[in-house]
């Protein structure tokens, strides 16, 4: 499995599946709606991440109740969480040592 | 171009079509009825994306299914590993056997005509510098590699196409295994 740092399709599909478990095409309309319709997944990418992120057991699969169409869904797992979390304070305090070195210096 | 993106379905490894396979061509179609809105241009380009992750998709699946190695990692320092529905079929064993018991029968047979023929080799001087060539050892050497590769794919595939086969005519159990056979 992908080791921190997660790629930008991967991370936006956990961040989309942190929020609530989501089906396929839930999640590309989540992920093309997150990044401003910048990153735009195909089928057979998003489910080739998907069939990834299943082995790591980042993201688990079950089945909808409430859908009539009885569709397969997916959601995060803890293990999946945490790496997230991980990531998501890496991506901190990157923001944070680039605001600095950018920020006007004083003479 | 729906029906074109899933023939292309039928690219990807068999348990990867089992899998996700239904699903895919839930999205697909769902995508499409999306794309009805859009203009003529981003259509066309929705569908090369769309035909293009198939493509890249199906070869990932692929080598990922044969190698036991994500594509994407490069020279990664893993064996050969099989994948955990892989089964190794009992009828190997028995191939295995037939296989070597034709070629222990192939020598013999040769033997005994070699036996029955008179000694009629003639001389054979020694190699002359002009009669043997780097380049030409290198090809030969070149070819019986490939020759030698090839039938080890070709055993590893029909390996793991009779693995897939015996793993399709299960009857799934499961959570993960709910969305049946491919009906695509």
């Amino acid at each position: 499995m992908e080791a921190l740092p997660l790629s930008e399709p991967v991370l936006l599909i956990l961040l989309s599946l942190a929020e609530r478990p989501r089906h396929g095409y839930s999640i590309l309309k989540n992920v093309e709606e997150m990044s401003g319709g910048r990153v735009r997944l195909s089928t057979g990418t998003l489910y080739g991440a998907i069939r990834r992120l299943l082995d790591g057991r980042w993201i688990e699969r079950f089945k909808e109740d409430d859908s009539s169409r009885g569709r397969q869904a997916y959601r995060l797992t803890s293990q999946g969480r945490q790496i997230l979390r991980q990531e998501v304070s890496r991506l901190k305090q990157l923001t944070r040592v680039a605001s600095l070195c950018m920020a006007p210096k004083e003479t | 171009m729906l029906s074109l993106c899933r023939y292309l379905l039928y690219l990807y490894p068999a348990a990867h079509r089992f899998e996700y396979g239904e699903e895919m061509a839930a999205v697909l179609c769902e995508r499409q009825a999306e794309s009805w809105n859009s203009g003529v241009v981003a259509r066309w380009v929705f569908w090369a994306r769309e035909i293009a992750g198939l493509l890249c998709g199906a070869l990932q699946e692929h080598v990922r299914a044969m190698t036991g190695l994500c594509p994407w990692a490069v020279f990664p320092l893993r064996r050969f590993s099989m994948r955990s529905e892989f089964r190794f079929p009992k009828a190997t064993a028995w191939l295995m056997m037939v296989i070597l018991a034709a070629v222990v029968m192939a020598i013999e047979k040769a033997k005994a005509i070699q036996a029955s023929l008179p000694d009629t080799h003639p001389y054979v001087g020694p190699i002359q510098p002009a009669q043997f060539t780097l380049i030409s050892s290198f090809v030969v050497l070149f070819v019986g590699g490939c020759v030698v590769g090839a039938v080890g794919w070709a055993v590893l595939f029909a390996l793991r196409r009779s693995g897939v086969q015996r793993l399709s005519k299960l009857r799934p159990s499961g959570d993960r295994s709910s969305g049946g056979r491919l009906s695509i």
